[in-house]
């Protein structure tokens, strides 16, 4: 199926005559790397923040190839398609991909970024995919540099820093991933959670103290209830308050194989992970996809360089990469929409089939990077508090 | 036994011996933890602040300490004696060679296992899906709805033994070997009880190694992580899920305090060292 | 010790089968079998759901696939490279600093013991962190490329392996009254390097099993140090296969399990005593 798609968007791409030196956004944004004083490795091609700077895209790729490695960090295979589109990346320009912690966290792909600061070795990333709220915090940090893709103009305002630090790589809705074997009814609102039929059943993808996903999804609750802004934040904490005393949530971290084994048979987490869980287990046992329409909550991920990078002409060609219509359709190959998707809706390059095999985010809230962490400020406040993470741990508790 | 003490004086030779650990626990333990002491100094914009430490007398942290102190105590006195049984059982309980050496190797790889792996194991066993879960449903008797969890307390040290009890097994199985047969002998020669026999002779000579076994058990638990995660999710209290969230998480992110954490348990550890050679010393009485 | 004035018994030899000793031997079987039961029930209830691979169906798909995967044979036997490697140094270290320190400098104890225990209060990420810090950087770089991390790595494991390795030799030094033997070999005119080989490791033998044993089981599934050196082993290897797959993880718990008891057993057989004592 995914092979199929790549395909097609190889023969498109060819078709479509791809001339990637076109866009050149350098107004104004010649001030590269010094202004935040981080001290970049000075690359084969200069400090550049395009491809045409860098001299088009043949340039580009024979820099890279002269580095020959790039070295990615949080990327696993089953997300949004990722090991499809590392394994093309490596056919189609024959560079080696040296994968690091694929279940690092945002925060902790910057801490890596800035415990190998001085690090030319194989432990230093090059490239990270974080969480749109780190994107402003890893620039003041002088973790990142610029860099504006061929296609930067197709990547929607509010998804991308002006000056090409940080860009909107794909994007999705969170769901509820439910195992059908164990769970019937299956539910369609975050508030038919509270039926007394779900009793142990409900879990989050990770602690909201730590995981950006999972503070979202408490979030996404609150948001349910109809609430909004920083009051949706309470009410996602008091929804979750009432679900643990109704014994219907289970406080473990929920994954694909929490959710197959039955343990946290209903998983709030990102639909494109929900619908390759399904996929992949191939009706063993049969997982259920449901975006709730009252709460409906988008994610929004981004890319970006690190200023330390031991590699950053293979940095900059994999964003190219990415960002072209092969790497694009390459994530919506693993359930995600893709930034570029409007633009490419327009443009008709996304396979029918394709298409229809991605959620809907119809309706969805997309939410900007203040009202996150305004939001999360509340949820981290009150989070303590409503599993009953009790100051003396109870004997039978 | 005792031995004549000899002038301290300062003879470099003597010290040659023990100079490569040193040197060593230098480069890859001391290093680190020097680091580790400089930035838990550090403020979450990067300057030099005692704030970190205050913050360890909040609640949040007091409350950690105490849960971990709690489940390391739990896990390395229940681990330690049922250690110690399996130990003599497979030593001098006569059960013969082959099952002594299979405990062993069995006991190196069990004490090991940990983590997610642990964790999906006893969810397998325990858990609400679980193999033992549904044979007790099956002869009658609800276990879930009785209370039990896995993912509280007592399920966690249910869950920490698996890895607890090997660990004593293997480390004490030097120390029961060299209690020596003649000895054993002499005492019922002389009319002892294998009562007495246990008091008066063979756990005085085993005591130090038991009691440092033990505070290996304590440190062990004290310092596991991936179990304590895959179990809670970082819904208990415990000081080292406290560092992870601190230093990795993506929302609370102030690894400073991640580190003054780290110290505070350092600063525990030592104090159990302490402890431990108090308490050698007053039981090598016994030897000298 | 009170001394029984009861006169000595008639009979001379040693009271092997009395009933006592089978009480006490029903004990023993009782809590090895108690033992027995919890160990192995969760590791059946593994193997159990490894079976299920294929909807309603009980077989070995999960292991195919798991044989199949082109990265499980060389993390596998690139982290025992790593364990011997580790296991070999800690040994070097740590023998001859528990032989000074019980019979040389006793005062130096709760120094070098409080040493041994820092990986205990260490986590693991900090450690990795301190070690970049450290070694990642001029002038002491040492993570330049992938095998010199590598090195790192394993001195890494060392260290880690000091609580269980200290405290198995320390247990097996006391256990065979080091400072009798050596001051007896040293009477008789044997020099150091003599003593240590035909008196010291020779009756260390189990305590150095123990250790070995120990170090190897934490170099396998080792995964936080290794992650953030950027090695491929063992522990990333398996990491990563539980957060993406549901029934082979449970599938390679088991293999790993087996794996790691075959290579001790090895280990083991190859260091058993060459007579009997």
């Amino acid at each position: 199926m995914k092979r199929y798609a790549l395909a097609v968007a190889l023969v498109m791409l060819v078709a479509a005559c791809g001339d990637d030196t076109g866009t050149t956004t350098t107004a104004g944004t010649s001030e590269t790397t010094a202004a935040d004083g981080a001290t970049t490795t000075t690359a084969a091609a200069g400090a550049t923040t395009t491809a045409a700077e860098a001299g088009g895209m043949e340039e580009l790729v024979a820099a890279a190839q002269a580095e020959g490695t790039l070295t990615t960090i949080a990327l696993p295979h089953d997300w949004c398609g990722y090991g499809a589109v590392i394994e093309a990346f490596k056919a189609k320009y024959g560079l080696e991909v040296n994968e690091l912690d694929p279940g690092a966290g945002s925060a902790e792909e910057l801490e890596a970024i800035e415990a190998n600061k001085d690090n030319p070795g194989p432990q230093a990333p090059d490239v990270v995919d974080i969480g749109l709220a780190f994107g402003p915090q890893a620039k003041d940090a002088g973790q990142i540099q610029p860099y504006k893709v061929a296609t930067w103009d197709d990547i929607p305002e509010g998804a991308k820093d002006p000056d090409g630090y940080w860009y909107g790589d794909y994007y999705g809705v969170l769901s509820l991933e439910v195992n059908t074997a164990e769970v019937d009814p299956v539910p369609a609102e975050y508030a038919d959670l509270l039926d007394p039929a779900y009793n142990g059943q409900v879990a989050l993808s990770g602690d909201p103290l730590t995981s950006n996903a999972a503070m979202l999804s408490v979030w996404a609750a609150g948001l349910g209830t109809g609430a909004t802004g920083e009051e949706a934040a309470q009410a996602g904490l008091d929804f979750f308050a009432q679900l643990n005393g109704a014994g219907n949530f289970v406080p473990i971290d929920g994954d694909s194989r929490t959710v197959g084994i039955g343990e946290t048979p209903i998983l709030i987490d990102w639909s494109y992970n929900s619908i390759a869980n399904d996929v992949n287990l191939a009706g063993n046992p049969d997982i259920e996809t449901v975006v709730p329409s009252a709460g409906r909550l988008a994610g929004v991920y981004v890319q970006a360089i690190s200023a330390y990078a031991p590699h950053p002409n293979a940095a900059k060609l994999w964003m190219e990469y990415l960002y072209s219509d092969e790497g694009q359709l390459g994530w919506a190959a693993g359930f995600c929409h893709p930034i570029r998707f409007e633009a490419m809706t327009a443009a008709g390059t996304i396979p029918p089939d394709i298409a229809e095999q991605l959620p809907s985010t119809e309706g969805a809230f997309f939410p900007s990077i203040d009202e996150i962490s305004a939001a999360q400020a509340v949820i981290v406040e009150g989070w303590p508090s409503v599993v009953g993470v009790t100051v003396e741990p109870s004997p039978s508790g | 036994m005792g031995g004549a003490r000899r002038p301290p004086r300062f003879h470099f030779g003597r010290w040659l011996g023990v100079l490569p650990f040193f040197i060593f626990s230098g480069l890859f333990l001391i290093g680190p933890a020097v680091i580790l002491a400089y930035r838990s100094l550090e403020g979450p914009d990067g300057t030099l602040t005692l704030d970190n430490y205050r913050a360890l007398t909040t609640d949040t942290v007091m409350a950690a300490y105490g849960a971990s102190i709690r489940l390391s105590l739990t896990t390395a006195l229940v681990g330690g004696i049922f250690g110690f049984l399996l130990a003599w059982a497979v030593s001098m309980g006569g059960l013969g060679r082959s099952l002594r050496s299979g405990m062993t190797t069995f006991s190196g790889v069990a004490s090991n296992f940990a983590g997610v792996p642990l964790a999906a194991a006893f969810i397998f066993t325990l858990g609400r899906v679980g193999v033992i879960t549904d044979l007790l449903t099956w002869m009658g008797f609800d276990l879930y709805g009785s209370g039990f969890t896995l993912y509280r307390f007592w399920g966690l040290t249910l869950v920490y033994l698996y890895f607890q009890i090997p660990l004593m097994v293997l480390v004490l199985l030097p120390a029961l070997d060299g209690l020596k047969q003649d000895w054993r002998e002499a005492a019922e020669n002389l009319g002892a009880t294998p009562r007495q026999y246990w008091r008066r002779v063979a756990f005085p000579v085993l005591l130090p190694s038991i009691l440092g076994t033990m505070i290996l058990l304590f440190g062990n638990a004290f310092g596991a992580h991936a179990t304590a995660y895959a179990l809670t999710g970082g819904s208990i209290p415990l000081a080292t899920l406290l560092i992870g969230q601190q230093i990795s998480g993506d929302v609370l992110n102030n690894p400073g305090l991640g580190y003054a954490v780290a110290m505070g348990m350092v600063f525990i550890m030592a104090i159990c060292i302490v402890i431990y050679s108090i308490l050698q010393r007053r039981s090598e009485r016994w030897l000298g | 010790m009170t001394i029984s004035t009861t006169p000595l018994p008639v009979e001379v030899e040693a009271p092997v089968a009395k009933p006592a000793a089978k009480r006490s031997r029903l004990w023993a079987w009782l809590i090895f079998i108690a033992g027995a039961l919890y160990f192995l029930v969760p590791l059946g209830a593994t193997f159990w759901w490894s079976l299920r691979a294929e909807a309603g169906v009980l077989g070995f798909e999960a292991y195919r696939r798991l044989f199949d995967d082109a990265n499980f044979w060389p993390s596998f036997t690139e982290s025992v490279v790593n364990a011997v490697a580790a296991i070999l140094l800690s040994l070097i270290i740590i023998v001859p600093t528990a032989y000074w320190v019980t019979l040389k400098l006793p005062r130096l104890r709760p120094v070098v013991e409080f040493i041994t225990l820092l990986p205990f209060v260490i986590p693991a990420v900090v450690l990795v962190f301190g070690l970049i810090r450290l070694y990642g950087r001029p002038p002491l770089l040492l993570t330049a490329t992938y095998d010199s991390s590598r090195v790192l790595l394993i001195c890494a494991y060392a260290a880690l392996s000091f609580p269980y390795m200290f405290r198995s030799v320390d247990n097996g030094l006391r256990a065979m009254d080091v400072r009798t033997l050596t001051e007896a070999a040293l009477s008789l005119g044997a020099g150091w390097p003599t003593v240590m080989r035909r008196v010291i490791f020779p009756n260390l033998r189990v305590a150095l099993l123990s250790g070995a044993l120990l170090t190897f089981a934490i170099v396998i599934g080792e995964l936080t140090i290794a992650l953030f050196m950027a090695q491929q082993t063992f522990g990333p290897y398996m990491a990563n296969l539980t957060r993406s797959k549901v029934y082979e993880p449970s599938a390679m718990a088991i293999v790993a399990f087996a794996l790691t008891w075959v290579a001790m057993g090895t280990i083991a057989l190859v260091t058993r005593p060459g007579r009997r004592r």
